[in-house]
């Protein structure tokens, strides 16, 4: 996964990556050997986390709409890696969020479809900003 | 609800500003070890990204 290929940029910043998947430690354990992660990656089945930070469940066609499918499509051809399985809720969506040491929300990009991700240059310009 | 879970009509995301609901929430690792989410900001600030699944 690109972002924690990037995480480098992200600790030379200051900042540490931290991964929260909707589903089970045992599923978070599989996707860690699948794409070579030696981070932790936190589960969070009921999805507490991402109603608070404010993540929506997507519409059909934010799921799987024309432009979604096509962008879907470029992204697994430039990582060389499918998309797996759907593991959790299928329509709900995800984002990055930048919290400072007070607390406070520095940054945040909520995925407002399914193609919707922030870019590792977009979240590194985030960090020199804070 | 429409169908696999899906919206019926289109959601808007909504970040708060402070992270303080997120702060004392603990959620288990891969291992199963919990972690509070707030630690990862203590010293440092943290960027959190919320997967849209384990694909």
């Amino acid at each position: 996964m690109q972002l924690y290929r990037e995480r480098g940029a992200f600790e030379k910043e200051g900042a540490q990556l931290v991964l929260i998947g909707q589903a089970t430690p045992r599923h978070a354990a599989h996707f860690r050997r699948r794409q070579g992660i030696d981070l932790t990656v936190l589960a969070d089945e009921k999805r507490r986390s991402y109603k608070a930070a404010g993540a929506k469940v997507a519409t059909l066609n934010e799921l799987v709409g024309p432009k979604v499918m096509a962008k879907g499509l470029i992204s697994s051809m430039r990582s060389r890696q499918p998309q797996g399985r759907t593991i959790g809720h299928p329509a709900q969506l995800g984002g990055t969020m930048i919290i400072g040491r007070d607390g406070s929300v520095a940054w945040s990009h909520m995925s407002e479809d399914a193609s919707d991700n922030a870019t590792p240059e977009e979240i590194v310009a985030a960090l020199r900003g804070i | 609800m429409g169908i696999i879970g899906t919206a019926g009509e289109r959601q808007h995301t909504h970040p708060p500003e402070r992270a303080d609901d997120l702060a004392d929430m603990e959620l288990p690792d891969q291992d199963g070890a919990e972690h509070r989410l707030g630690d990862y900001w203590k010293d440092a600030p943290a960027v959190l990204v919320w997967l849209r699944h384990y694909g």
